[in-house]
């Protein structure tokens, strides 16, 4: 099945035309500035060309059938008519409670979409948007919604339910939700390529550490817990984001220097983490070579990063009762040797044993990273949303035929 | 037209934080004003609001690169002819609006949506000049506009609903709220703020107790930000005078009488923070120093 996967924001649509029976990507690329007079369109597809277009492109229903020609032009010939694609896989941040697995778009799951806008005021506005537009463009498919929160819908109450008065639970929803669930729960199914017994059997951690990053406990093949909570803003030490700090620490600081709710929202978000304690960058690449000079608060960073995850681990392995495997994933996760290595540093003690030589092998595959002796196994899986959100799709649609 | 650009007429306060709000929300500026100098401080003063604004940690570095790189500046009125919105932000008096609001009549799109930004001028009267009167609204913000979220809609007798319409989600689209207000002197929000703030200076002349203490008391007493003796500091004690001569003017009520230590305060020219002291002293920043 071709399936054509959607990732919406409010000025960009990522996009990648996937064929579920030899899981190749046809075609991969996004729409970035829509709205703008000069929105930049770029196209790769599996044959190896590449075209990079600037145009006006004004709103997402512009920018889907842009997509769509583009993939039909006689020179890259990704297909040939829009008829080609069998159906379209959209990525919806939040699901709220209402969504517990991917479902077929309604009309009826689109109203409860927007009814919960409330809780992902910045993410779910777009993605409905890209929605709308998508089906504009492709009335005749089936549409199909996956989403971030899914895969945390298995997490027991005692992982959800925030220690403050219970009414804000009963009354407004106000609980740990989660987010990053396809990519968890994607590097998780991978790991039956290493594993004779069922994967189900195994407790695991996976670390999805990218600009954004969280970290899910999975016990019987579903997530138990998860660090990000109702907010992307909970769990991990971020890129821009703090993370898990004294909440009443933001009271006393608006207070200090009279921010704003706006102003408070900023700092922890985009003030915060690596950037706000080295003062020099989010990236981790850029503070790995500040540490190779001697920059005091760039190791500091990451010191404070690196630590954070180390105890989450420790956490987690508590909360499953054991761990059998360790897996990193996204940006950071996959590429630097010197996080997993730091995150690692001082666990032997419960049977997590980096392999150095591993670890530092440069690759993009799946690998694991371990000694042979380590107890628990630490593996590096590259991460692939779009892939979770095309096999559910496909799967909806294949059960609305039969 | 281009739906995504927006037009400014002028370079003062009210337009250069138009300009930044716009800005930030994605959406494209062009700023026009005849003296190449005047556009020049508008630039300053923005980038001036963003750099306050990094400082208490409501922007980033990178933010500030991308509000400034979408907004342009000219001093040719026909460059402004590709904008779906113009706002006139630069008459002082009824005429000087009618005067550029007419020239928008002949270089904007006819679809484009006419907004003049006003206080006490009427968007009935000014329209008048216009060949199709339906497409002008009038828009009352209040400073400091990129943080301040209300915004009153004034609508003149034959501004049309699609006009109102877009406006509103216009406001909407830039995070605003807004409020519908009928064409009468001093709208809703100054109406009502003058009064307290000029019975403040009452009660302070008449001595029953210190700026200091009278600001403590409502600010705490009634759960304010800021006390009305800093708010009118923060204003500017000049535009306070003016805006409550004017309503005393045209409604004639009493209550509107400029408190004459308001009078002395201006004619002093200690205008509020923009001169360093007002009620209260500041320093280069803005921000209160203890005396």
């Amino acid at each position: 099945m071709k399936i054509l996967t959607l990732n919406c924001g409010s000025s960009s649509v990522k996009y990648q035309l996937i064929e579920t029976s030899t899981r190749e990507k046809l075609a991969k690329g996004s729409v970035e500035r829509i709205g703008m007079a000069q929105s930049i369109l770029s196209i790769t597809t599996s044959q190896g060309k590449s075209k990079k277009i600037t145009r006006e492109i004004l709103d997402h229903t512009m920018a889907i059938d842009a997509i769509l020609q583009l993939m039909v032009d006689k020179e890259l010939k990704v297909i040939h008519s829009y008829d080609s694609i069998d159906a379209v896989g959209h990525r919806v941040v939040h699901g709220g409670e209402d969504f517990k697995e991917s479902c077929l778009i309604t009309n009826e799951v689109k109203e409860k979409i927007k009814e919960n806008f409330k809780l992902a005021p910045l993410h779910n506005p777009p993605n409905l948007r890209g929605i709308e537009a998508a089906q504009r463009v492709l009335p005749n498919k089936p549409h199909v919604a996956v989403f971030d929160t899914s895969f945390h819908s298995t997490m027991p109450e005692h992982s959800y339910i925030y220690p403050i008065p219970y009414i804000f639970y009963k009354k407004y929803k106000i609980r740990r939700y989660g987010f990053h669930g396809s990519s968890h729960r994607y590097v998780f199914s991978r790991l039956k390529s290493f594993y004779d017994k069922d994967i189900k059997e195994l407790k695991v951690v996976t670390a999805h550490i990218g600009n954004g990053a969280s970290m899910c406990a999975i016990k019987n093949g579903v997530s138990v817990d998860t660090s990000m909570g109702f907010t992307p803003l909970e769990g991990l030490v971020m890129g821009t984001r703090s993370g898990d700090i004294d909440p009443a620490l933001i009271l006393y600081i608006m207070e200090l220097q009279e921010l704003s709710k706006q102003e408070a929202d900023s700092l922890l978000n985009k003030h915060s983490g690596l950037i706000g304690i080295s003062g020099i960058s989010s990236d981790v690449r850029d503070l790995e070579e500040e540490v190779q000079n001697n920059n005091y608060r760039a190791k500091l960073a990451l010191d404070i990063y690196c630590y954070r995850i180390r105890k989450y681990v420790g956490a987690y392995a508590a909360a499953l009762g054991g761990l059998d495997a360790l897996i990193f994933t996204a940006g950071v996760g996959e590429n630097s040797s010197y996080v997993r290595k730091k995150v690692c540093e001082g666990l032997e003690f419960m049977g997590i044993e980096l392999d150095d030589e591993k670890n530092n092998e440069r690759s993009k595959k799946e690998r694991k990273i371990s000694t042979d002796n380590s107890k628990v196994d630490i593996f590096v899986i590259p991460t692939d949303e779009e892939y979770i959100i095309a096999i559910d799709t496909e799967k909806i649609v294949k059960e609305q035929k039969e | 037209m281009k739906q995504n650009l927006i037009a400014i007429l002028g370079t003062g306060t009210i337009a250069q934080g138009i300009a930044m709000t716009v800005a930030r929300n994605a959406l494209d500026v062009i700023i026009y004003d005849e003296d190449d100098e005047n556009l020049k401080e508008a630039l300053k003063g923005i980038e001036f609001s963003i750099d306050r604004e990094i400082e208490k940690w409501g922007m980033t570095e990178s933010e500030k690169r991308a509000v400034l790189s979408r907004i342009e500046t000219t001093t040719v009125k026909a460059d402004l002819a590709n904008a779906a919105i113009f706002f006139e932000s630069k008459g002082k008096s009824e005429e000087e609006k009618k005067e550029l609001i007419s020239n928008l009549d002949f270089i904007s799109d006819p679809e484009a949506l006419l907004i003049m930004t006003t206080t006490t001028i009427s968007v009935t009267e000014v329209s008048k000049i216009l060949r199709d009167p339906s497409r002008l609204i009038g828009l009352h913000f209040i400073h400091p506009v990129y943080k301040v979220p209300i915004v009153e809609v004034v609508k003149g007798l034959k501004t049309s609903k699609d006009t109102v319409t877009r406006t509103k989600q216009f406001l909407s689209d830039l995070g605003r709220e807004y409020i519908e207000v009928f064409e009468y002197p001093g709208y809703v929000t100054t109406r009502v703020i003058l009064p307290l703030l000029n019975e403040a200076m009452h009660v302070l002349m008449e001595g029953l107790a210190t700026a200091e203490d009278i600001d403590k008391a409502i600010r705490l007493g009634f759960d304010m930000s800021m006390g009305p003796l800093a708010l009118a500091d923060f204003i500017g004690l000049d535009y306070v005078l003016e805006w409550l001569e004017s309503l005393f003017k045209e409604l004639g009520e009493a209550k509107f009488r400029p408190c004459p230590l308001l009078r002395k305060l201006v004619r002093e020219e200690k205008l509020g923070i923009k001169t360093g002291e007002g009620f209260f002293k500041y320093d280069e920043e803005g921000k209160r120093v203890s005396e």
